[in-house]
Protein backbone atom coordinates (compact mmCIF):
# COMPACT_ATOMS: atom_id res chain seq x y z
CA UNK A 1 0.00 0.00 0.00
CA UNK A 2 1.46 3.41 -0.95
CA UNK A 3 2.42 5.75 1.86
CA UNK A 4 -0.19 8.40 0.98
CA UNK A 5 -2.98 5.90 1.65
CA UNK A 6 -1.79 5.50 5.26
CA UNK A 7 -1.84 9.28 5.63
CA UNK A 8 -5.42 9.44 4.42
CA UNK A 9 -6.31 6.57 6.75
CA UNK A 10 -4.91 8.39 9.75
CA UNK A 11 -6.50 11.72 8.82
CA UNK A 12 -9.94 10.23 8.28
CA UNK A 13 -12.35 8.53 10.55
CA UNK A 14 -9.65 6.65 12.52
CA UNK A 15 -8.30 9.85 13.98
CA UNK A 16 -11.74 10.86 15.13
CA UNK A 17 -12.19 7.41 16.62
CA UNK A 18 -8.98 7.35 18.62
CA UNK A 19 -9.11 11.01 19.70
CA UNK A 20 -11.23 10.31 22.82
CA UNK A 21 -8.83 7.55 23.85
CA UNK A 22 -5.85 9.86 23.42
CA UNK A 23 -7.63 12.45 25.56
CA UNK A 24 -8.34 9.77 28.18
CA UNK A 25 -4.69 8.72 28.13
CA UNK A 26 -3.63 12.36 28.60
CA UNK A 27 -6.04 12.67 31.54
CA UNK A 28 -4.57 9.54 33.15
CA UNK A 29 -1.05 10.85 32.65
CA UNK A 30 -2.16 14.11 34.28
CA UNK A 31 -3.48 12.14 37.27
CA UNK A 32 -0.17 10.28 37.45
CA UNK A 33 1.90 13.48 37.30
CA UNK A 34 -0.25 15.25 39.89
CA UNK A 35 0.37 12.37 42.34
CA UNK A 36 -3.26 11.32 42.20
CA UNK A 37 -4.64 14.75 43.08
CA UNK A 38 -8.10 14.29 41.58
CA UNK A 39 -8.31 10.68 42.74
CA UNK A 40 -7.32 11.30 46.36
CA UNK A 41 -9.64 14.32 46.58
CA UNK A 42 -12.52 12.31 45.13
CA UNK A 43 -11.83 9.54 47.64
CA UNK A 44 -11.82 12.06 50.49
CA UNK A 45 -15.09 13.55 49.26
CA UNK A 46 -16.79 10.17 48.87
CA UNK A 47 -15.65 8.76 52.22
CA UNK A 48 -16.32 11.91 54.27
CA UNK A 49 -19.47 10.41 55.90
CA UNK A 50 -17.39 7.44 57.12
CA UNK A 51 -14.52 9.41 58.63
CA UNK A 52 -13.70 8.53 62.24
CA UNK A 53 -15.79 10.26 64.91
CA UNK A 54 -14.48 12.81 67.35
CA UNK A 55 -14.45 10.39 70.33
CA UNK A 56 -10.73 9.84 69.94
CA UNK A 57 -10.03 13.55 70.04
CA UNK A 58 -10.15 13.52 73.86
CA UNK A 59 -7.95 10.42 73.94
CA UNK A 60 -5.54 12.23 71.65
CA UNK A 61 -5.48 15.24 73.97
CA UNK A 62 -4.72 13.12 77.06
CA UNK A 63 -2.03 11.24 75.16
CA UNK A 64 -0.63 14.61 74.14
CA UNK A 65 -0.27 15.53 77.84
CA UNK A 66 1.76 12.37 78.48
CA UNK A 67 3.85 13.07 75.42
CA UNK A 68 4.40 16.65 76.62
CA UNK A 69 5.78 15.34 79.92
CA UNK A 70 8.39 13.21 78.14
CA UNK A 71 9.25 16.04 75.82
CA UNK A 72 9.56 18.55 78.64
CA UNK A 73 12.16 16.48 80.47
CA UNK A 74 14.10 16.03 77.26
CA UNK A 75 13.82 19.69 76.32
CA UNK A 76 15.10 20.89 79.69
CA UNK A 77 18.21 18.74 79.29
CA UNK A 78 18.66 19.83 75.72
CA UNK A 79 18.12 23.47 76.58
CA UNK A 80 21.26 23.54 78.72
CA UNK A 81 23.31 22.43 75.77
CA UNK A 82 21.61 24.68 73.24
CA UNK A 83 22.08 27.84 75.30
CA UNK A 84 25.73 27.78 74.43
CA UNK A 85 25.05 27.28 70.74
CA UNK A 86 23.33 29.23 68.02
CA UNK A 87 19.59 28.81 67.84
CA UNK A 88 19.45 26.53 64.79
CA UNK A 89 15.78 25.70 64.69
CA UNK A 90 12.96 27.33 66.62
CA UNK A 91 10.08 25.18 67.69
CA UNK A 92 6.64 26.11 66.53
CA UNK A 93 3.78 24.48 68.41
CA UNK A 94 1.24 24.99 65.61
CA UNK A 95 -0.43 21.70 64.90
CA UNK A 96 -3.26 20.75 62.58
CA UNK A 97 -5.45 17.84 63.68
CA UNK A 98 -6.39 15.58 60.78
CA UNK A 99 -8.43 12.35 60.47
CA UNK A 100 -6.81 9.27 58.97
CA UNK A 101 -8.99 8.35 55.98
CA UNK A 102 -6.82 5.58 54.57
CA UNK A 103 -4.33 3.43 56.43
CA UNK A 104 -1.80 1.12 54.84
CA UNK A 105 0.53 -0.10 57.56
CA UNK A 106 1.89 -3.08 55.65
CA UNK A 107 2.63 -3.86 52.05
CA UNK A 108 4.84 -2.23 49.46
CA UNK A 109 3.88 1.30 50.45
CA UNK A 110 3.37 1.99 54.14
CA UNK A 111 1.48 5.22 54.27
CA UNK A 112 -1.51 7.11 55.64
CA UNK A 113 -3.89 9.40 53.82
CA UNK A 114 -5.10 12.33 55.92
CA UNK A 115 -8.34 14.23 55.46
CA UNK A 116 -6.61 17.63 55.58
CA UNK A 117 -4.34 19.05 52.93
CA UNK A 118 -2.77 22.17 51.50
CA UNK A 119 -5.86 24.25 52.30
CA UNK A 120 -5.18 23.65 56.02
CA UNK A 121 -1.57 24.67 55.67
CA UNK A 122 -0.05 21.20 55.44
CA UNK A 123 3.05 20.94 53.26
CA UNK A 124 5.33 18.11 52.17
CA UNK A 125 8.06 17.27 54.69
CA UNK A 126 6.12 18.24 57.81
CA UNK A 127 6.15 15.93 60.83
CA UNK A 128 3.06 13.88 61.64
CA UNK A 129 2.40 12.92 65.24
CA UNK A 130 0.12 10.30 66.69
CA UNK A 131 -0.69 9.81 70.38
CA UNK A 132 2.73 9.30 71.91
CA UNK A 133 5.05 10.55 69.25
CA UNK A 134 6.18 10.84 65.65
CA UNK A 135 4.61 8.49 63.11
CA UNK A 136 5.96 9.81 59.82
CA UNK A 137 6.47 12.70 57.45
CA UNK A 138 4.12 14.23 54.89
CA UNK A 139 5.18 12.98 51.46
CA UNK A 140 2.75 14.86 49.22
CA UNK A 141 -0.35 16.99 49.52
CA UNK A 142 -3.45 17.72 47.50
CA UNK A 143 -5.87 20.54 48.38
CA UNK A 144 -7.86 18.36 50.81
CA UNK A 145 -5.61 15.36 51.52
CA UNK A 146 -2.06 14.64 52.60
CA UNK A 147 -0.11 11.44 52.07
CA UNK A 148 2.16 10.43 54.95
CA UNK A 149 5.15 8.12 54.65
CA UNK A 150 5.25 6.10 57.87
CA UNK A 151 8.46 5.59 59.84
CA UNK A 152 8.15 1.87 59.09
CA UNK A 153 8.30 2.40 55.31
CA UNK A 154 11.71 1.53 53.82
CA UNK A 155 11.75 4.96 52.16
CA UNK A 156 11.72 6.65 55.57
CA UNK A 157 14.96 8.01 57.03
CA UNK A 158 14.78 10.23 60.12
CA UNK A 159 17.66 11.56 62.19
CA UNK A 160 17.20 10.62 65.88
CA UNK A 161 19.22 10.36 69.03
CA UNK A 162 19.05 8.48 72.28
CA UNK A 163 18.25 11.14 74.85
CA UNK A 164 20.15 9.46 77.71
CA UNK A 165 23.45 9.02 75.90
CA UNK A 166 23.02 11.78 73.29
CA UNK A 167 24.32 9.51 70.54
CA UNK A 168 22.93 10.08 67.08
CA UNK A 169 21.58 7.57 64.61
CA UNK A 170 19.35 7.17 61.61
CA UNK A 171 15.91 5.63 62.10
CA UNK A 172 15.35 3.45 59.05
CA UNK A 173 12.13 1.74 57.99
CA UNK A 174 12.69 -1.84 56.92
CA UNK A 175 9.16 -2.83 55.94
CA UNK A 176 8.23 -4.36 59.30
CA UNK A 177 6.29 -2.84 62.22
CA UNK A 178 9.52 -1.95 64.04
CA UNK A 179 12.05 0.34 62.36
CA UNK A 180 15.79 -0.04 62.78
CA UNK A 181 18.00 2.53 64.47
CA UNK A 182 21.42 2.55 62.81
CA UNK A 183 23.92 4.32 65.04
CA UNK A 184 26.66 6.50 63.65
CA UNK A 185 29.10 5.55 66.41
CA UNK A 186 30.77 2.24 67.10
CA UNK A 187 29.90 2.42 70.80
CA UNK A 188 26.51 4.14 71.23
CA UNK A 189 26.20 3.04 74.91
CA UNK A 190 22.46 2.51 74.40
CA UNK A 191 20.47 -0.23 76.06
CA UNK A 192 16.97 -1.68 75.74
CA UNK A 193 14.41 0.67 77.27
CA UNK A 194 16.13 3.87 76.19
CA UNK A 195 13.80 6.47 74.71
CA UNK A 196 14.56 7.59 71.15
CA UNK A 197 13.66 11.17 70.17
CA UNK A 198 14.16 13.22 67.03
CA UNK A 199 17.59 14.69 66.69
CA UNK A 200 18.15 18.38 67.48
CA UNK A 201 20.59 18.39 64.57
CA UNK A 202 17.96 17.27 62.07
CA UNK A 203 16.77 19.79 59.52
CA UNK A 204 13.84 17.59 58.48
CA UNK A 205 11.92 17.19 61.73
CA UNK A 206 11.37 19.35 64.82
CA UNK A 207 13.78 18.46 67.64
CA UNK A 208 13.05 16.18 70.58
CA UNK A 209 9.79 14.65 69.45
CA UNK A 210 9.38 11.23 71.10
CA UNK A 211 9.67 8.43 68.57
CA UNK A 212 10.03 5.07 70.29
CA UNK A 213 11.77 2.83 72.78
CA UNK A 214 14.75 0.63 72.04
CA UNK A 215 13.65 -2.98 72.18
CA UNK A 216 16.88 -4.83 71.39
CA UNK A 217 20.39 -3.99 70.26
CA UNK A 218 22.73 -5.79 67.91
CA UNK A 219 26.11 -4.48 69.01
CA UNK A 220 27.98 -6.63 66.46
CA UNK A 221 26.16 -5.33 63.39
CA UNK A 222 28.33 -4.14 60.56
CA UNK A 223 29.39 -1.34 60.09
CA UNK A 224 27.84 0.07 63.30
CA UNK A 225 25.48 -1.20 66.03
CA UNK A 226 21.79 -1.39 65.24
CA UNK A 227 18.75 -1.31 67.48
CA UNK A 228 15.18 -2.42 66.91
CA UNK A 229 12.82 0.37 67.97
CA UNK A 230 9.26 -0.07 69.14
CA UNK A 231 7.33 3.02 68.09
CA UNK A 232 5.36 4.76 70.85
CA UNK A 233 2.46 5.78 68.60
CA UNK A 234 0.21 2.81 67.68
CA UNK A 235 0.26 3.12 63.91
CA UNK A 236 -2.20 0.30 63.29
CA UNK A 237 -4.89 1.97 65.44
CA UNK A 238 -4.52 5.61 64.42
CA UNK A 239 -7.74 7.44 63.65
CA UNK A 240 -6.55 10.99 64.24
CA UNK A 241 -3.11 12.53 63.96
CA UNK A 242 -1.56 15.96 64.27
CA UNK A 243 0.59 17.60 61.65
CA UNK A 244 3.21 20.01 62.92
CA UNK A 245 2.91 22.90 60.49
CA UNK A 246 5.72 25.42 60.33
CA UNK B 1 -12.15 -5.05 22.48
CA UNK B 2 -15.93 -4.87 22.30
CA UNK B 3 -16.40 -3.81 25.91
CA UNK B 4 -13.93 -0.95 25.69
CA UNK B 5 -15.11 0.40 22.32
CA UNK B 6 -18.85 -0.22 22.50
CA UNK B 7 -19.42 0.27 26.23
CA UNK B 8 -16.53 2.43 27.43
CA UNK B 9 -18.53 3.41 30.50
CA UNK B 10 -17.89 -0.08 31.89
CA UNK B 11 -14.16 0.70 31.93
CA UNK B 12 -14.98 3.40 34.48
CA UNK B 13 -15.44 0.58 37.00
CA UNK B 14 -11.62 0.49 37.02
CA UNK B 15 -11.85 3.60 39.20
CA UNK B 16 -12.98 1.26 41.98
CA UNK B 17 -9.46 -0.22 42.04
CA UNK B 18 -7.62 2.82 43.46
CA UNK B 19 -10.58 3.57 45.74
CA UNK B 20 -10.45 0.00 47.11
CA UNK B 21 -6.65 0.25 47.43
CA UNK B 22 -7.16 3.39 49.54
CA UNK B 23 -10.09 2.04 51.57
CA UNK B 24 -8.19 -1.24 52.17
CA UNK B 25 -10.49 -2.85 54.76
CA UNK B 26 -8.45 -4.14 57.67
CA UNK B 27 -10.34 -7.45 57.94
CA UNK B 28 -9.56 -8.31 54.32
CA UNK B 29 -5.82 -8.61 54.76
CA UNK B 30 -3.30 -11.35 55.29
CA UNK B 31 -0.54 -10.47 57.73
CA UNK B 32 -1.66 -6.85 57.31
CA UNK B 33 -1.19 -6.95 53.54
CA UNK B 34 -4.17 -6.10 51.33
CA UNK B 35 -4.95 -8.03 48.13
CA UNK B 36 -3.82 -6.72 44.77
CA UNK B 37 -7.08 -5.11 43.61
CA UNK B 38 -5.62 -4.22 40.21
CA UNK B 39 -5.09 -7.90 39.40
CA UNK B 40 -8.56 -8.82 40.63
CA UNK B 41 -10.13 -6.28 38.27
CA UNK B 42 -7.81 -6.67 35.29
CA UNK B 43 -7.91 -10.48 35.07
CA UNK B 44 -11.62 -10.88 34.20
CA UNK B 45 -11.62 -7.73 32.07
CA UNK B 46 -8.70 -8.88 29.92
CA UNK B 47 -10.04 -12.43 29.63
CA UNK B 48 -13.34 -11.03 28.34
CA UNK B 49 -12.12 -8.24 26.13
CA UNK B 50 -8.87 -9.31 24.53
CA UNK B 51 -5.20 -8.33 24.59
CA UNK B 52 -5.39 -4.75 23.26
CA UNK B 53 -8.11 -3.77 25.70
CA UNK B 54 -6.27 -5.61 28.48
CA UNK B 55 -3.02 -3.78 27.82
CA UNK B 56 -4.76 -0.42 27.49
CA UNK B 57 -6.71 -0.78 30.73
CA UNK B 58 -3.53 -2.09 32.37
CA UNK B 59 -1.83 1.15 31.33
CA UNK B 60 -4.70 3.22 32.74
CA UNK B 61 -4.78 1.30 36.01
CA UNK B 62 -1.03 1.54 36.38
CA UNK B 63 -1.07 5.31 35.91
CA UNK B 64 -3.86 5.72 38.46
CA UNK B 65 -2.17 3.53 41.07
CA UNK B 66 1.25 5.12 40.53
CA UNK B 67 -0.35 8.46 41.31
CA UNK B 68 -1.25 7.25 44.79
CA UNK B 69 2.30 6.35 45.78
CA UNK B 70 5.24 8.65 45.94
CA UNK B 71 8.38 7.06 44.56
CA UNK B 72 10.23 6.16 41.43
CA UNK B 73 8.83 2.67 40.82
CA UNK B 74 5.90 2.00 38.52
CA UNK B 75 3.29 -0.70 38.12
CA UNK B 76 2.53 0.20 34.50
CA UNK B 77 4.79 -2.33 32.65
CA UNK B 78 3.68 -5.31 34.73
CA UNK B 79 -0.03 -4.44 34.46
CA UNK B 80 0.21 -3.85 30.68
CA UNK B 81 2.01 -7.17 30.26
CA UNK B 82 -0.55 -8.99 32.39
CA UNK B 83 -3.45 -7.38 30.48
CA UNK B 84 -1.94 -8.42 27.17
CA UNK B 85 -1.16 -11.96 28.35
CA UNK B 86 -4.56 -12.60 29.90
CA UNK B 87 -6.28 -11.04 26.87
CA UNK B 88 -4.50 -13.47 24.51
CA UNK B 89 -5.38 -16.32 26.83
CA UNK B 90 -9.04 -15.32 26.80
CA UNK B 91 -9.17 -15.44 23.02
CA UNK B 92 -8.31 -19.13 22.98
CA UNK B 93 -10.87 -21.89 23.37
CA UNK B 94 -12.02 -23.20 25.77
CA UNK B 95 -12.70 -20.00 27.75
CA UNK B 96 -11.05 -19.80 31.17
CA UNK B 97 -13.70 -19.73 33.88
CA UNK B 98 -12.87 -22.46 36.40
CA UNK B 99 -12.14 -21.32 39.93
CA UNK B 100 -8.77 -23.02 40.08
CA UNK B 101 -7.63 -21.47 36.78
CA UNK B 102 -8.70 -17.99 37.87
CA UNK B 103 -6.98 -18.41 41.23
CA UNK B 104 -3.80 -19.64 39.58
CA UNK B 105 -3.75 -16.78 37.05
CA UNK B 106 -4.35 -14.23 39.84
CA UNK B 107 -1.56 -15.82 41.87
CA UNK B 108 0.86 -15.60 38.94
CA UNK B 109 -0.25 -12.04 38.13
CA UNK B 110 0.12 -10.81 41.69
CA UNK B 111 3.52 -12.49 41.98
CA UNK B 112 4.69 -10.96 38.69
CA UNK B 113 3.53 -7.50 39.77
CA UNK B 114 5.29 -7.84 43.13
CA UNK B 115 8.48 -9.16 41.55
CA UNK B 116 8.51 -6.30 39.02
CA UNK B 117 8.37 -3.82 41.94
CA UNK B 118 11.10 -5.69 43.81
CA UNK B 119 13.34 -5.66 40.73
CA UNK B 120 12.87 -1.92 40.31
CA UNK B 121 13.72 -1.27 43.96
CA UNK B 122 16.71 -3.59 43.75
CA UNK B 123 17.97 -1.70 40.67
CA UNK B 124 17.43 1.66 42.37
CA UNK B 125 19.31 0.36 45.42
CA UNK B 126 22.17 -0.85 43.25
CA UNK B 127 22.50 2.49 41.44
CA UNK B 128 22.07 4.36 44.75
CA UNK B 129 24.82 2.37 46.46
CA UNK B 130 27.19 3.03 43.56
CA UNK B 131 26.45 6.75 43.69
CA UNK B 132 26.78 6.83 47.49
CA UNK B 133 30.07 4.97 47.33
CA UNK B 134 31.40 7.68 45.01
CA UNK B 135 30.18 10.36 47.43
CA UNK B 136 31.55 8.48 50.44
CA UNK B 137 34.87 10.26 50.42
CA UNK B 138 33.64 13.83 50.86
CA UNK B 139 30.51 12.93 52.88
CA UNK B 140 31.94 10.42 55.34
CA UNK B 141 33.94 12.88 57.33
CA UNK B 142 37.06 12.14 59.29
CA UNK B 143 35.52 10.69 62.46
CA UNK B 144 32.85 8.63 60.79
CA UNK B 145 35.20 7.35 58.11
CA UNK B 146 37.64 6.24 60.79
CA UNK B 147 34.87 4.25 62.46
CA UNK B 148 33.89 2.66 59.16
CA UNK B 149 30.34 4.06 58.99
CA UNK B 150 29.26 5.54 55.68
CA UNK B 151 26.29 7.89 56.30
CA UNK B 152 25.74 8.30 52.57
CA UNK B 153 24.92 4.59 52.39
CA UNK B 154 22.75 4.64 55.51
CA UNK B 155 20.73 7.59 54.24
CA UNK B 156 19.72 5.93 50.97
CA UNK B 157 15.90 5.85 50.95
CA UNK B 158 13.91 2.92 49.56
CA UNK B 159 13.86 -0.84 49.81
CA UNK B 160 17.34 -2.28 50.28
CA UNK B 161 18.48 -5.76 49.24
CA UNK B 162 18.22 -7.09 52.79
CA UNK B 163 14.79 -5.47 53.29
CA UNK B 164 13.54 -7.06 50.08
CA UNK B 165 14.88 -10.44 51.12
CA UNK B 166 13.14 -10.16 54.51
CA UNK B 167 9.98 -8.08 54.67
CA UNK B 168 9.75 -7.86 50.86
CA UNK B 169 9.36 -11.61 50.39
CA UNK B 170 6.83 -11.67 53.23
CA UNK B 171 4.74 -8.95 51.57
CA UNK B 172 5.00 -10.70 48.20
CA UNK B 173 3.84 -14.05 49.59
CA UNK B 174 1.01 -12.54 51.65
CA UNK B 175 -0.31 -10.43 48.78
CA UNK B 176 -0.04 -13.27 46.29
CA UNK B 177 -1.90 -15.66 48.56
CA UNK B 178 -4.75 -13.33 49.56
CA UNK B 179 -5.21 -12.26 45.92
CA UNK B 180 -5.32 -15.88 44.73
CA UNK B 181 -7.83 -16.77 47.46
CA UNK B 182 -10.18 -13.94 46.51
CA UNK B 183 -9.86 -14.37 42.75
CA UNK B 184 -12.19 -17.37 42.26
CA UNK B 185 -15.04 -15.54 43.96
CA UNK B 186 -14.58 -11.99 42.66
CA UNK B 187 -13.22 -12.77 39.19
CA UNK B 188 -15.94 -15.34 38.43
CA UNK B 189 -18.65 -12.78 39.09
CA UNK B 190 -16.92 -10.11 37.02
CA UNK B 191 -16.21 -12.57 34.22
CA UNK B 192 -19.86 -13.50 34.06
CA UNK B 193 -20.87 -9.84 34.01
CA UNK B 194 -18.39 -8.77 31.35
CA UNK B 195 -19.17 -11.74 29.10
CA UNK B 196 -22.88 -11.10 29.32
CA UNK B 197 -22.45 -7.42 28.56
CA UNK B 198 -19.88 -7.87 25.82
CA UNK B 199 -20.19 -9.79 22.63
CA UNK B 200 -17.22 -11.99 23.43
CA UNK B 201 -19.37 -14.59 25.17
CA UNK B 202 -18.62 -18.01 23.79
CA UNK B 203 -20.72 -21.05 24.54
Amino acid sequence: MPAWRWLRFVRGTSLRRIAPWLLLLLALVAVRLSKGAVLADAYAFLTRPFWPGTAQAEWLRSARRVEDGVRLAQLERDNQRLRSLLDLQKENPNRVTAPVISRNGAGWWQQLLLGQGAISGIRAGQAVLGPGGLVGLVASVTPTTASVTLLTDPRSRVGVWVGRTQHHGLLTGIGTARPLLRFLEKDPQARPGDVVVTSPASTLVPPNLPVGVIQSIDANADPAPEAVVQLIAPISALDWVQVQVR
Amino acid sequence: MELLTRQPRLAATALLVPLLALASPGWLTLDGVAPCWAVLWLLPWALSDGPVSGAFTGLGLGLLLDGLHAGAVTQVPALMLLGWWWGRMGRRAPPIQRSFSLGLLALLGSALLGISLMLQWALLDWFGVREAAQLAGPVAGSTLERHGVNPALLALPGWRWDDLAGAGVQVLLAQTLITALLAPMLCSLQLLLWRQLGSGWRR
